[in-house]
């Protein structure tokens, strides 16, 4: 469906069957858009051709990624007390809530003259910025797992001590003073490789 | 899927409140209306004191549905309610005020007026 509008700007993400012409300073433009959508209940993007958006009475509209979010939307289930959802796990610090990539992402609905160089920068720019949210993201979960992970190596250490005689009969134990109990380091691998000794003798 | 028989909510401000549909307009045997369809209705409840009244036979198009409305780039809405908007035989809409979101595909197919008075086109 071409309309053609009296003003200069070319609204950007364009649907694949528009026809642009570039005359003089009218441009034919598809006034509809595909705009990538986050799913109301767990967050993730909804593509074009996925999901089911709707209407409430009041005119709000919810977007689904899946019918999994439908239902779930349906059964009046609240997404901040779902575990799998984005919400969920942002309230409870699972997620990182606060950085200065999410600005990026903030939706402007502010049409931009089409400028080529803008379109190639911005593309890459989504690129790059991406990588560094999902770096940092990875991180935060990677912190907040590590204080779990010293304490189970710890717990791990305790029951090697309390049930050496599991590994090795005491009585060899003390006969044979060269297979003693293995030195306890703070580093992970060594522990590892140590503790693995009085089992192959 | 509005088929006779269906109660239908009013989205403007015609007076009449609540619709049952008797007839799809269409084919002979047409079964079921969707978002745009034009039906044949009864008034079941009305504003009191109104030219609508109840049990009064009136044309009216189907402007949203609970049945999902589908199109061609892959786009499913789903709306709360059925509710239509009663029109003259033109389909020009009697009331001057629509409420809700109304759905693109009206406006190709002629309900010109009933777009412009809504307050948001999906």
């Amino acid at each position: 469906m071409l309309k053609s509008v009296g003003h200069n700007f070319y609204t950007p993400f364009l649907s694949l069957f528009d026809q642009l012409v570039l005359g003089n300073c009218v441009l034919l433009v598809n006034l509809r858009r595909m705009r990538l959508e986050k799913c109301w209940f767990c967050s993730s993007t909804v593509y074009p051709g996925h999901g089911i958006q709707f209407v409430r009475n009041d005119a709000k509209i919810f977007h689904f990624c899946r019918s999994k979010c439908h239902k779930n939307f349906k059964m009046k289930r609240n997404p901040r007390k779902v575990k799998w959802t984005k919400a969920y796990r942002r309230l409870h610090g699972k997620d990182m809530t606060q950085d200065s990539t999410f600005e990026f992402e903030r939706k402007r609905n502010r049409p931009e003259r089409y400028d080529r160089n803008l379109a190639e920068n911005t593309l890459k720019a989504i690129k790059k910025i991406d990588k560094i949210r999902s770096d940092r993201a990875s991180d935060h979960i990677k912190n907040r797992l590590k204080t779990g992970k010293v304490q189970r190596q710890k717990e791990a250490r305790k029951q090697l001590e309390l049930g050496i005689h599991l590994v090795k009969a005491p009585l060899a134990l003390a006969q044979d003073s060269s297979l003693c109990l293995p030195k306890i380091k703070d580093n992970v691998s060594q522990a590892q490789t140590e503790e693995n000794q009085p089992m192959e003798e | 899927m509005i088929q006779p028989q269906t109660h239908l909510n009013v989205a403007d401000n015609s007076r009449a409140r609540e619709l049952m549909c008797i007839r799809v307009i269409g084919a002979s045997n047409r079964r079921y209306a969707h978002i745009g369809d034009v039906i044949v209705a009864v008034i079941k409840e009305a504003v009191p004191n109104t030219p609508l009244e109840r049990s009064e036979v009136i044309t009216a198009v189907i402007i949203s549905t609970r049945k999902e409305l589908k199109r061609d780039n892959g786009m499913i809405i789903r709306y709360d309610d059925n509710a239509a908007v009663v029109i003259d035989q033109e389909g020009n809409p009697k009331g001057t005020q629509i409420f809700g979101a109304i759905a693109r595909e009206l406006r190709q197919l002629n309900f010109t007026k009933i777009v412009s008075l809504a307050p948001e086109v999906l």
